[in-house]
């Protein structure tokens, strides 16, 4: 007798906040000056993270350069089931977004440079037994980008530029416990693990600046789809009698990670201060489903070599604002918020992204050490909006392969960055 | 260009800055959901919650009363969930540690090629016939009054509880109700529930599916099945609807009396569960692929040879399985479907045992039926397939027409009274179709693997109780404006693997 249809089906899987900024899974953590403006720099240049928010920028940026910046991230989730019950928490896990870039300026006209950032990340783990145990326990995901970049000035006052963007390296861990129950009491729990293949992407832009107090830009990264083949499957505590439903060892897995368009300006209406506003379109509706193939036997009874799970991710907009003002020779500050849409409809939220309508502050500054270093500063809170969903939701959604109820989380990621030039 | 120590020293403001930042970050305290409005109990009171039923409200599970599955009795649990509306406490006849494994129950041994195998857990707690010992009574306080086996029709039955009684037979004893009621008392169960009603300030009242349970699991094998006995219907017969509406009206007027509030569950469709739907689709299977066009069964209960008329003729297509089909074999019929087309007595054996009548008698028992045990077992109309392992087309209307009439009446006295209503028939239809999710678990109504069916394929597992009590919380919100709040089924277990 098999048993018949048991979940790993409808899985779960791929994706989380954790990090901030930016509907679904995705972090926009990619250059220590723009988080403390909000997030934004589609419209104007701040430093050689200009390669990640806009090339067309980048030719613009004065100099050499090298810099680096490290966030951490601080999650804060909380789960109250739908009826009541008490209110669980994670067991909250900090992870460590980071940017990288360097910028070479070969002509007055013409720069390149390379650049390394974690635009989408997730690391989740939720406390032992929680309601949704048998969605997901714990999921980490994790991706390195890296690019290398090009910026020609046609004119001084328009600029255009591409990078060539790879996945270099990414990896997946996702855990549930399997809803069948053993005499011996021990919890059956799958884990899939695996890295994900390179992939090439690339992303263009382009900056018109008609005046030294306006500019605006446009730019565009494209849609890179994550994939997993070959993963580890490791099931633990498998009872014997169900044995031979639960014998697959390996998965493939595809994550459509979204294309994103930006459109930007940046206002100088004095030396001292520059203001910027992003708007962003996120294209998540490629997410519709998350389907997983087994490979070395079934993975949920007789026959079972997938599974499907309804995603119905939509397109997300979000939009930014922010500001910095140099108070003195050595110091600038800065300040911005968000409001960012979520991509996960409603009655569609899964615990490996809890996902909501989100509002942010921000803030930053740089303290220049002289002429060559210096170092930025940032701090970004983020709220989410109380999101709840009901078991009838999920019946009527066909969506009752995740857990019914409310969730809330705020995000605080400080961050800190240096800078040479030369 | 500034040296190398000027430059840490520049970078103090710098690190005071970042240092708050991060001051703040890391102080940034726990999200908070504010908690679900406050349980309350509405129009209701639970103050005192008695339960009125039988082995489905005593939390009888894997073919027996124990321990484990009293204490994940519904009404355990819907007074748990009330106890944060008000409710106070709740007695129910625990077996005690010693004697946990109750009436006995069966266990999952392993799951095979050929099905799942069970053994039985030996009883330790006493009696389940008149003939053997006793159970140790249990005479404090009772709230759950949940007795395993009562029908509606035996509700009024005195000396119910008393094995002192004439002559103590499954139709007019139940050993159940003999160990809550003190030695020589007269009780019928409708005098009992009375009496407790007269302090209960809520009910719930689930009774009457062993008025049609019996005749289907026996696969309407009793002989009279059409009874007109009135007062105490034989067993594993279909109880009079008229007698039902009669005695349901009567105790549910007991309930009401001092103005309590309820809610009555109505009768399940007993042909959506495991008993009947496990092993006709696997015998299906094996008779299409080895052509065998159809199967000779013995319907009814009475006896004679088959000039009677009491043998049947099915074909393999008529066998009801996800593509369509009538008729339905029982669980008990399991063993002995892999007899199908050699000559044997062994099923005729089993079927003989389980009429507790002397072994020697065997011989004459087969003569009576004209049963020739050296033809080919369910190939020949001299070896047919024994009544009580299948469910036929025309029993299963029987049924059906029964249950239909108890809802009907059941429904009516919920209206008249103004008491809360749960839709079992209704509920437990959904879960034949389409399975219920709990917290991302599919369960559904599949023997061992759905998590919702205990061993015996008639009764919910804990996780199958919990939904219930949710469905019946669900219904006593409606009705009473109460907030009582669900639970989370997926805490209480389903079938335990090996």
């Amino acid at each position: 007798m098999q048993v018949k249809s048991i979940l790993l089906a409808g899985g779960t899987l791929l994706a989380a906040s954790s990090a901030a900024q930016a509907s679904g899974f995705q972090v926009g953590l990619s250059g220590q000056k723009n988080v403390g403006m909000g997030g934004t720099g589609t419209g104007l240049f701040l430093d050689h993270a200009a390669q990640f928010y806009n090339p067309g920028s980048f030719v613009f940026v004065q100099g050499n350069g090298i810099q680096g910046g490290l966030n951490l991230a601080i999650p804060r989730i909380s789960f109250r089931a739908d009826g009541g019950g008490a209110q669980e928490t994670l067991q909250n896990k900090n992870v460590f977004p980071f940017n990288g870039y360097a910028g070479f300026g070969i002509t007055e006209k013409f720069k390149v440079g390379v650049g390394v950032y974690t635009p989408f990340g997730s690391e989740l783990h939720y406390g032992s037994g929680w309601t949704g145990r048998y969605a997901l326990t714990d999921i980490n995901l994790r991706s390195v980008f890296a690019q290398a970049t090009a910026s020609y000035a046609i004119t001084p006052k328009l600029g255009i530029g591409a990078g060539l963007v790879v996945l270099a390296y990414g990896d997946v861990d996702l855990q549930r416990d399997v809803p069948l129950q053993a005499q011996s009491g021990g919890q059956f729990h799958a884990q899939l693990t695996g890295k994900a293949e390179r992939k090439l992407g690339y992303n263009v832009g382009i900056l018109y600046k008609p005046s030294d107090m306006f500019s605006i830009g446009a730019s565009y990264r494209s849609a890179v789809d994550a994939q997993v083949k070959g993963g580890n499957i490791t099931l633990t505590n498998r009872p014997a009698s169900a044995a031979s439903s639960f014998t697959a060892t390996n998965f493939d897995v595809t994550l459509p990670l979204p294309d994103v368009y930006n459109l930007g300006v940046g206002i100088h209406p004095t030396e001292k201060l520059t203001i910027a506003l992003d708007a962003n379109l996120v294209r998540w509706s490629r997410y519709q489903s998350l389907d997983f193939s087994y490979t070395g036997g079934v993975l949920g009874g007789a026959g079972v070599t997938s599974s499907s799970s309804t995603r119905r991710y939509q397109d997300a907009l979000a939009f930014r604002l922010g500001a910095q003002y140099k108070v003195g020779n050595n110091l600038t500050l800065r300040g911005g918020a968000f409001y960012d849409n979520s991509c996960v409809r409603d009655g569609y939220v899964t615990p490996e992204t809890p996902d909501a309508d989100r509002v942010g502050l921000t803030a930053g500054f740089t303290y220049a050490v002289g002429e060559h270093f210096g170092i930025d500063g940032s701090f970004l809170y983020e709220s989410f909006m109380q999101r709840s969903q009901s078991q009838a939701d999920l019946i009527a959604n066909g969506t009752t392969d995740r857990v019914a109820g409310t969730y809330k989380t705020t995000i605080s990621v400080p961050g800190v960055g240096v800078y040479f030039k030369f | 260009m500034t040296t190398p120590l000027s430059s840490v020293k520049n970078l103090r403001p710098a690190l005071t800055l970042l240092g708050l930042g991060l001051g703040a970050g890391l102080a940034g305290c726990q999200t908070d959901i504010a908690e679900p409005t406050t349980a309350v109990s509405g129009n209701a009171s639970f103050t005192r919650y008695i339960a009125i039923g039988n082995s489905l409200t005593a939390g009888y599970a894997d073919n027996g009363l124990y321990l484990e599955g009293q204490q994940n009795s519904y009404p355990s649990m819907l007074a748990q969930q009330f106890a944060q509306a008000g409710g106070g406490a709740f007695n129910q006849p625990l077996f005690t540690t010693a004697q946990a494994s109750g009436s006995g129950y069966l266990r999952l041994v392993s799951i095979t090629a050929a099905g799942p195998v069970t053994a039985t857990v030996p009883g330790s707690a006493g009696r389940i016939s008149p003939t053997s010992a006793p159970y140790t009574k249990y005479l404090s306080q009772v709230d759950n009054l949940g007795v395993p086996g009562i029908r509606m029709a035996d509700i009024q039955t005195a000396n119910y509880g008393n094995v002192q009684q004439a002559s103590p037979s499954a139709a007019t004893f139940n050993p159940y109700f003999e160990r809550i009621t003190p030695d020589g008392s007269n009780q019928s169960y409708f005098q009992r529930v009375k009496a407790e009603a007269a302090t209960a300030s809520f009910f719930s009242f689930w009774l009457g599916n062993n008025d049609v349970l019996g005749y289907a699991t026996s696969g309407g094998s009793a002989q009279n099945a059409s009874n007109t006995n009135l007062a105490t219907p034989p067993p594993n017969t279909i109880t009079r609807t008229d007698s039902f509406n009669t005695k349901a009206t009567r105790m549910i007027n007991a309930l009401t009396a001092n103005g309590a509030k309820g809610v009555i569950s109505n009768i399940p469709d007993v042909t959506g569960i495991p008993f009947f739907t496990t092993v006709g689709p696997v015998l299906k299977a094996t008779l299409t692929s080895r052509s065998v066009p159809g199967l000779v069964i013995l319907t009814g209960g009475n006896p004679g040879a088959a000039a009677t008329g009491n043998r049947k003729q099915i074909t393999t297509s008529d066998i009801r399985d996800a593509s369509g089909g009538r008729q339905l074999f029982t669980l008990t019929s399991s063993p002995f479907v892999s007899l199908i087309g050699q000559p044997t007595g062994r099923p005729w054996k089993f079927i003989y045992s389980q009429t507790g009548l002397p072994a020697a008698g065997f011989g004459s028992y087969l003569a009576a039926f004209a049963i020739d045990t050296t033809k080919q077992f369910g190939a020949s109309a001299d070896n047919p397939i024994p009544s009580a392992f299948v469910l036929d087309d025309v029993e299963q209307g029987l049924v059906a027409t029964a249950t239909t009439a108890y809802n009907t009446s059941l429904l009516n006295i919920a209206t008249a009274k103004g008491l809360a209503f749960f839709d079992a028939n209704q509920y437990f239809r959904t879960v034949a179709t389409s399975g219920i999710a709990s917290n991302a678990v599919n369960n559904n109504a599949a023997f061992i693997t759905g998590n919702l069916f205990s061993l015996d394929g008639v009764h919910p597992t804990p996780r199958g109780y919990a939904l219930v009590a949710n469905e019946i919380i669900r219904a006593i919100n409606a009705r009473y404006g109460a907030t009582v709040r669900p639970l989370d089924a997926n805490r209480y277990r389903g079938v335990l693997l090996p």
